[in-house]
């Protein structure tokens, strides 16, 4: 008995030593582990089941006045190769090379590197992804890279920019507004499973990157396109090397349109030259030549110098003037100064200047802008080249008159003619309304902003009568009156200085016509220049009709009504027409004055025309043709005399 | 029976310890029963607990495929929604439409007079 209780004692002596080592061991272990090495294997721990996800910069949109989109961001695959891994390089280069369409030998030296990483080609199509996931090839893969797309293609193209392949801005828009559009790159860290798919356990909170804003143009596509087109047309027409047309809203200095030629389509910007990227607008800067007669006038009319009716006695077309010989196209003798500026006299302009001065002429240019930036929200804007008066020479007083010895953006021109405009205020041009949040809160908005007051409201009113004459018969501008519609303008062509040489080129003409329309309550200021044009050189002949086909397309897009009677919308159904007696009618229109002439079948516009040839008061009901009237055709007149046509259709 | 119980008794010292001590009461023995009640309560809300919590992880994991699959679904929802956007915005430029409208349907811009701007 004592035998089997020491037995005992000893084994469970010998449990408790053992349990006593199996602790000891597991306790050194676990403080090995949980101690010393725990940093260590909690990172290594964590490698294996905790992945970083990287959440790609999603850039905002860039959409005009109307909400039209140009220029979207969407997520493009790139492919690369990682060498060491490629089992056969030729086959792979010669699969890649035919759906990549790219250089099978370029394609072969990049796979044969020793490097351990290569791109083959970044940002690819859908398609293309496709073709290259079904070959499976180990060692080549495929990341995900943001893309930009400009879905109008060239359209406002110089404006708009373009972004690199790390989606930051590097010129126009997309460079300026690049800290509102960006968006934010950002990572989170998720655990994923054996398979290596992410399991979101803690949730989406940390993919919620928030992305750029979008920003709100000013300009109209519908415009901007016509603007382009009409620009386009007339360019290839007189082989010129390049024009520009701006399209602005006077009382705002909104930009709806801003044309260039040569075009650029940022979807391409690795493939176009410098040439075509440049917003010439505001980067280039011409000798304005006699569009800036407007300027001198609105000094001459503002200090009281002239009037509209003074004359000036013009020399015939030649005029000696410090000790050169100045020369109008046109020889004139004595002209009003409303005259002067309807034909464009260089003489004319000159005695003007003389009786102006040049320190009060020099303030008038520099309060309408020129010689400095006009603050508009756009890169590389440039001031022009302005002399100050102590510098001119004895011509130069002359010469600016015309608009020689100075060089403007047309910007600058644009937004001085768009003060007469307005009734004497310079504003600052804008072409972004407003930038977007994620969240649709506004992050930025671009207000009218008046820089100063030019001219008083009698001045500019008097001034754009005077222009409106420009475009009227013996005006240098009536290729650019637009039907229904008083158009006030100027002409403008400008030698062109020969770098070369020195002095005037004796070929090169900027072509060019700044006006606004309808002239009594302007809505559009549209300046157009044609550089170096070669079948024709005049203002009057290049730049005018581009303005009138502009004007017109622009004015009927704003929905603004003609004035004129030919361009008299039809009036609404239900509606009586007062027509007045016209003086003469002819034997066609002449009727029984017992009988009601025949209306049926004839459109609405057609009725009321007749309607109006015969001096008939009509009443009409529905839209469409007509299909009865009382009195019928050949009936007896009512007491009150008054037609009724039903129209259907 | 009892010889054998004696045996046995006999046999552990620890228990034949308490035999020769003075015998817990009934009162002390309804207590110790308590508390073993309670160890196995305890226990067993402990065994429920950790079933619970091994249910829940499990739902969380299962959640996480869930959201990590819609999670990508939205992405891939919102890249086509925007591949669709630059489609839409390509198809209906005026440079298409126009192109389009003057050969396809034959159309010309509107003559003077032929537009009627409503009041």
């Amino acid at each position: 008995m004592r035998r089997t209780l020491q037995t005992s004692r000893v084994r469970l002596g010998v449990a408790k030593i053992l349990f006593l080592v199996i602790f000891l061991v597991v306790g050194g272990r676990a403080f090995q582990l949980q101690v010393l090495q725990g940093d260590k294997l909690m990172r290594l721990g964590q490698r294996q089941h905790l992945k970083e996800w990287t959440v790609l910069p999603r850039r905002g949109a860039v959409v005009d006045r109307t909400g039209e989109p140009l220029a979207l961001s969407l997520e493009a695959q790139s492919v690369y190769a990682r060498p060491q891994r490629l089992q056969n390089p030729g086959r792979a280069g010669r699969d890649l090379a035919r759906i990549l369409k790219i250089n099978p030998a370029e394609l072969k030296r990049k796979l044969s590197s020793v490097k351990s990483f290569v791109w083959i080609k970044r940002q690819i199509s859908p398609g293309e992804v496709r073709q290259i996931q079904a070959l499976n090839i180990e060692g080549i893969g495929m990341f995900y890279e943001p893309r930009r797309y400009y879905p109008q293609g060239q359209l406002a193209g110089q404006v708009i920019g373009f972004v690199g392949r790390d989606s930051e801005g590097l010129e126009g828009l997309e460079l300026r507004y690049n800290d509102s559009l960006r968006g934010e790159t950002g990572s989170s860290v998720a655990e994923r499973d054996a398979l290596g798919r992410r399991v979101l356990v803690e949730g989406v909170e940390g993919l919620q990157i928030p992305p750029g804003g979008d920003i709100h143009l000013t300009l109209d596509t519908t415009l901007q396109h016509l603007a382009e087109k009409e620009l386009e047309v007339s360019i290839t027409k007189y082989r010129a090397k390049a024009g520009v047309a701006i399209a602005v809203e006077p009382r705002t200095g909104e930009i709806l349109a801003l044309a260039n030629y040569p075009t650029f389509n940022p979807n391409n910007y690795s493939k176009e030259s410098p040439e075509q990227r440049r917003n010439r607008a505001v980067t280039d800067s011409f000798e304005p030549g006699s569009t800036f007669k407007a300027i001198l006038a609105a000094a001459a009319l503002e200090e009281g110098i002239v009037d509209k009716e003074d004359l000036f006695f013009c020399e015939e077309g030649k005029y000696r003037y410090a000790g050169r010989i100045i020369h109008d196209t046109h020889p004139h003798g004595w002209l009003p100064f409303h005259k002067i500026l309807q034909v464009s006299s260089n003489i004319g302009f000159t005695k003007v200047a003389d009786k102006l001065n040049k320190e009060r002429f020099f303030k008038y240019i520099e309060k309408f802008g020129f010689g400095q930036v006009t603050g508009i929200d756009m890169t590389g804007e440039v001031s022009g080249l302005l002399r100050r008066p102590e510098t001119w020479a004895g011509i130069d007083l002359a010469t600016h008159a015309f608009g020689q010895g100075l060089s403007v953006t047309p910007l600058q021109m644009a937004m001085a003619y768009a003060a007469i405009a307005n009734g004497g205020f310079l504003m600052r041009p804008y072409v972004v309304k407003r930038a977007i949040g994620p969240k649709g809160e506004v992050l930025m908005e671009n207000q009218p902003h008046v820089v100063r007051r030019v001219i008083s409201e009698k001045t500019a009113r008097s001034l754009a009568s005077m222009l409106k004459e420009v475009t009227n018969e013996g005006g240098t501008g009536t290729m650019a009156s637009v039907e229904g519609f008083e158009v006030a303008g100027k002409t403008g062509t400008a030698q062109k200085v020969d770098l070369v040489n020195g002095g005037y080129d004796a070929k090169k003409r900027v072509a060019s016509f700044v006006g606004f329309a309808p002239a009594d309550d302007p809505r559009l200021v549209l300046m157009v220049l044609v550089d170096e044009p070669q079948a024709n050189v005049y203002g009057g002949v290049v730049a005018a009709p581009i303005f009138q086909n502009i004007t017109r397309g622009a004015l009927r897009h704003l929905g603004i009504a003609a004035k004129t009677p030919a361009l008299i919308p039809a009036p609404a159904a239900d509606t009586e027409i007062p027509l007045r007696r016209l003086p003469k009618r002819n034997s066609q229109t002449l009727v029984d004055a017992g009988a009601a002439p025949d209306f049926v079948g004839l459109s609405l516009r057609e009725a009321v025309e007749k309607a109006r040839n015969l001096n008939l008061r009509v009443k009409i009901h529905g839209n469409g043709y007509v299909v009865k009237q009382s009195p019928g055709p050949g009936g007896r007149w009512h007491d009150n005399g008054v037609l009724v046509l039903n129209l259907q259709g | 029976m009892k010889t054998r119980t004696a045996n046995a008794v006999s046999m552990n010292p620890r228990r034949v310890a308490p035999a020769k001590a003075e015998r817990p009461d009934r009162r002390g023995r309804v207590k110790g029963r308590r508390h073993l009640l309670g160890l196995c309560t305890m226990g067993f809300c402990l065994f429920i607990l950790g079933l619970v919590h091994v249910w829940l992880r499990l739902q969380v994991v299962h959640m996480g495929y869930v959201l990590s699959t819609t999670a990508k679904l939205q992405g891939r929802l919102e890249q086509e929604n925007r591949e669709l956007k630059v489609e839409l915005a390509t198809l209906t430029s005026p440079d298409r439409l126009e192109a389009m409208a003057r050969k396809r349907l034959g159309l010309m811009p509107p003559e003077k007079g032929q537009v009627i701007i409503l009041p």
